[in-house]
């Protein structure tokens, strides 16, 4: 058998798969998104959902407050991972036990964390309470509205507790990978401490960053669960938006859900291309 | 390098913090279940129970049949995704072809484009195929994130994998079975339980494709952990969400050292 | 120039109960190439990084000029040290990484390309400051690693295993080019290497390190011709230690009574030559020190032959130059000759 042969047969069943069901999947949201499906008699494609997504203002709030929960998020995360791995990075007495606990939560799903959150932050959780034993507040209302609240402080909040560790290990092996040679060499011909951290180490970790970012922001752009348990009304996060529409008793709102799928789905081709651009050598394994 | 006492007050200071801050979640989740009513602003519940663990393990409230078939679900994708995953991934570790870059970046997409975008399309399609509400539909839409997952560890795993040692079985006389099975089967074996662990964890996370694809009918342990949680029944959300993160810290238990290493399973923590 | 202290230097690491280094002294002249010599775990590298101010020694001092320097920061104690695989910035041109140390002293940019350039040029790497690190070849990769440590102009230079990276061709290449520019600057150097050739190459002395602990100190050609100890002479390929006794003159053993240099040490000890000194006797009469051999082997390593041979029951080694055996075999006999100068007696 050529390698050739060899190669189409091994990837054949997990392309199939991925094909028909990922890039299938796709494929029939965009048609349906321009309400193109000749299998029902739709044979005449056209803009209609697109235009009417443009024109609804609820679109644009919703599409704002979901980029500006991915974006918050994955910045802020981002930046405390990269503290979380510099504290972690040395050894010291009870590195095992801090270990585990800092890797914790990664395998919690986001649902659980958003319920958690929900427990601790809303205006009667944990903190509420911890507050009027303290005597900050007196009624629930009192406490500031960190759930279900315009600027998703609560969503952010489970986000940034649940990405830390996930960046925070990637930056961690990575940092392992490099070493501490080339701070050293910084150090010895003149670099002071910050600029080691600053024109060494971190331009060494950015591409892992970068690339656990751009996972980060993608994920946290399309999820719907954290957004369905912690935020507002209205505006809602895209991903709830959606299916908001998809499951409407007026089927006819089922292309504009489509359409805000294939928006969603723009966005990730976007990191991706972020992704492999700084990631090139990693998928490469 | 030198540290000063004041640099190492500060370090275990801000460790403690971040510490504190990942476990805290899950600290009311965990009252809430041993808790029998617990009303503002009491710091701690009056009184305790074991009702809400009463009720989440009686055979009558539905949760040990949604714990089995949660189970069923994400075994089945995980066995799928190995036995169609570790083919692919030998490819992708192993050779050099032609049009490499584009199969890597379409196995590599749906570990990036969130659910929602696809599985709209795909729900109106197994409508007709009738894959709609059914198990076998949950279980096929739960590949999409587990399998390019599966492929990716696998990939690395054959990257580092010496064929030369195949070679000499067969050179020794060994068939392709048996080498497989006595050599290649060993090697990567670790790289096997290590990506299937973590792709049981991934399929068993999913929320929105389940909800979706199993209409509500197919109610796996998130789908009820959520209608608990906006029906407002903490005491029993707490109980079911203390279940439901167990088989999750039991493999972090089992893999931990493997995730302090380079490997390339902790991009799955991604979709968990 | 920089005199450079060690004393007692001891590190422990956390964990550990063996010091990976054990209270060395050394004394390093100013503008001096030494070499710290030793094998892989011996603590050279251990040494290099609590002299640059990388890691804390358990106790012990480092001084420069006599003044103490553990309290200075790395970066401000002017000692550079380049490691054996470079780690030239994989991120910066080869430019940037020459300037690295005098943009992180805010050194203005136009100055600091100028100097480039000329560090550039000294390195014989004119043309190449817009590259990336990755392409350059390992001899390449060296020089720029060496003009970026050079460009500070730092009082102490130190270098790990700065020839074991390149292929036989470059090292006598490097050799010259690190030792002329040490010269020009008279930057007081100090490398580490387990390769004792590349410790007699380079260093004006070596200090050999076993076991964490300093053996000897001295110019190269003194670990040849004396050696301390047994250990000190197995490191630099010595073979022959032959147990007797030592008056001062003569020195008894199995071997017979064999004349020994001026000042040997007295009393019982290991007497020991070079296998590369043992000569074959060509006279017909004996001399001084001539003795009467069996061939054991003949080992034939091209330019040079090593014999195995039997004196009595005593084996010892010795390397001639191929054609002096031509007319021997296996078995044979011969007359060899241990000169005077060449014996030296080991407690």
């Amino acid at each position: 058998m050529s390698d050739r042969v060899k190669i189409f047969l091994l990837l054949l069943p997990a392309m199939t798969i991925i094909v028909v069901l990922f890039f299938g999947g796709l494929g029939i949201g965009l048609m349906r998104s321009f309400n193109y499906m000749p299998v029902i008699g739709l044979t005449e494609p056209d803009l209609s959902a697109y235009v009417s997504v443009f024109t609804d203002r609820e679109f644009y709030l919703s599409f704002l407050l979901t980029f500006h929960i991915a974006f918050t998020s994955t910045v802020i995360s981002s930046i405390l991972a990269i503290g979380a791995a510099l504290l972690l990075r040395r050894s010291f007495v009870g590195r095992g036990i801090v270990n585990f606990l800092f890797q914790l939560n990664l395998t919690v799903p986001h649902l659980v964390g958003a319920i958690g959150m929900l427990y601790l932050f809303s205006q009667s959780g944990s903190f509420a309470r911890l507050a009027h034993e303290f005597g900050m507040i007196q009624r629930p209302s009192d406490f500031p509205a960190l759930v279900f609240d315009p600027y998703a402080i609560g969503i952010i909040l489970q986000y940034v507790w649940k990405e830390i560790p996930f960046i925070g290990v990637i930056v961690l092996a990575n940092m392992q990978s490099i070493g501490e040679d080339y701070e050293s060499v910084a150090r010895s011909l003149g670099a002071s401490k910050w600029q080691t951290f600053r024109f060494v180490l971190l331009p060494l970790i950015f591409p892992g960053v970068l690339s656990a970012s751009v996972m980060v922001f993608a994920f946290t752009f399309g999820a719907y669960e954290i957004p369905a348990i912690l935020g507002a009304n209205f505006p809602a996060a895209l991903p709830v938006l959606a299916y908001r529409k998809y499951t409407d008793v007026d089927l006819a709102a089922r292309p504009e859900a489509m359409a805000m799928a294939i928006i969603i789905a723009l966005l990730s081709a976007v990191m991706i291309y972020f992704y492999v651009r700084y990631s090139r050598r990693r998928i490469r394994g | 390098m030198q540290e000063t006492r004041r640099m190492r007050s500060f370090r275990i200071l801000t460790g403690a913090v971040l510490i504190t801050w990942l476990v805290l979640p899950l600290i009311p989740l965990a009252i809430w279940s041993f808790a029998k009513g617990w009303f503002y602003p009491d710091l701690l519940p009056r009184n305790w129970s074991l009702r809400a663990w009463e009720y989440a393990l009686s055979d009558t409230a539905g949760v040990i049949d949604s714990l089995w078939l949660t189970i069923w679900i994400s075994l089945a994708a995980t066995a799928l995704s190995i036995l169609v995953g570790v083919p692919a991934g030998r490819a992708l570790g192993m050779y050099k072809f032609r049009g490499k870059e584009i199969v890597e970046l379409m196995i590599l997409a749906p570990t990036i484009v969130p659910g929602i975008a696809v599985v709209l399309g795909i729900h109106s399609v197994f409508i007709s195929m009738g894959l709609n509400n059914s198990v076998t539909g949950v279980i096929l839409v739960h590949l999409i994130p587990t399998l390019p997952y599966m492929v990716l560890v696998m990939a690395g795993i054959f990257a580092n994998y010496d064929p030369a040692y195949e070679a000499q079985a067969r050179s020794l006389g060994a068939s392709p079975l048996k080498t497989f099975w006595y050599v290649t089967l060993p090697a990567i074996r670790p790289g096997i339980i290590v990506g299937g662990l973590f792709a049981f964890l991934v399929s068993w996370s999913q929320y929105i494709l389940t909800l979706l694809i199993g209409g509500g009918r197919v109610e796996t342990l998130p789908l009820l952990l959520f209608n608990f949680a906006t029906a407002g029944r903490n005491d029993i959300t707490g109980a079911i969400g203390m279940i439901y993160i167990l088989p999750g810290i039991v493999i972090l238990l089992l893999t931990a050292k493997h995730l302090s290493g380079r490997s390339g399973a902790v991009g799955g923590f991604g979709q968990i | 120039m920089t005199h450079v202290s060690i004393k007692d230097l001891t590190k422990v690491y956390p964990g550990a109960t063996d010091p990976s280094l054990d209270r060395l002294s050394l004394e390093i002249p100013s503008g001096e190439l030494t070499a710290l010599l030793g094998p892989s775990g011996c603590g050279k590298t251990t040494t290099m990084k609590m002299i640059a101010g990388l890691l804390e020694p358990t106790s012990g001092d480092v001084a420069f000029d006599g003044r103490s320097v553990l309290n200075d920061k790395p970066e401000n104690r002017g000692v550079v040290m380049v490691f054996q695989n470079y780690l030239l910035f994989p991120y910066m041109s080869v430019a940037d990484n020459v300037g690295f140390g005098l943009k992180m002293r805010k050194i203005p940019a136009a100055e600091i390309k100028r100097r480039v350039g000329d560090m550039l040029d000294l390195v014989k790497l004119p043309d190449l400051g817009n590259r990336k690190p990755s392409a350059l070849s390992g001899g390449q990769q060296q020089r720029v690693a060496l003009a970026r440590a050079l460009i500070v102009q730092p009082n102490v230079l130190l270098l790990d295993e700065p020839l074991s990276n390149l292929d036989a061709h470059l090292r006598f290449e490097m050799r010259d080019l690190i030792r002329s520019l040490q010269q020009d600057m008279g930057i007081t150097t100090i490398f580490v290497t387990h390769d004792q050739e590349e410790a007699v190459v380079l260093a004006d002395r070596v200090a050999l390190i076993l076991d964490g602990k300093m053996k000897q100190y001295d110019t190269p050609d003194m670990f040849y011709k004396r050696p301390v100890d047994e250990a000190t002479a197995r490191f630099f390929g010595g073979h022959n230690f032959i147990q007797g006794v030592s008056d001062g003159r003569m020195f008894d053993s199995a071997l017979g009574r064999l004349v020994l240099p001026d000042g040997a040490t007295t009393g019982p000890g290991k007497l020991t030559f070079r296998p590369e000194n043992v000569r074959i006797w060509h006279n017909e009469t004996s001399g001084q020190n001539t003795l009467s051999a069996t061939i054991n082997d003949i080992i034939y390593l091209g330019t040079q032959t090593r014999l195995k041979l039997l004196v009595g029951e005593t084996p010892i080694e010795a390397v001639v130059n191929p054609n002096e055996i031509e007319r021997f075999t296996t078995g044979d006999s011969l007359p060899i000759h241990l000169p005077k100068s060449t014996l030296w007696v080991i407690a």
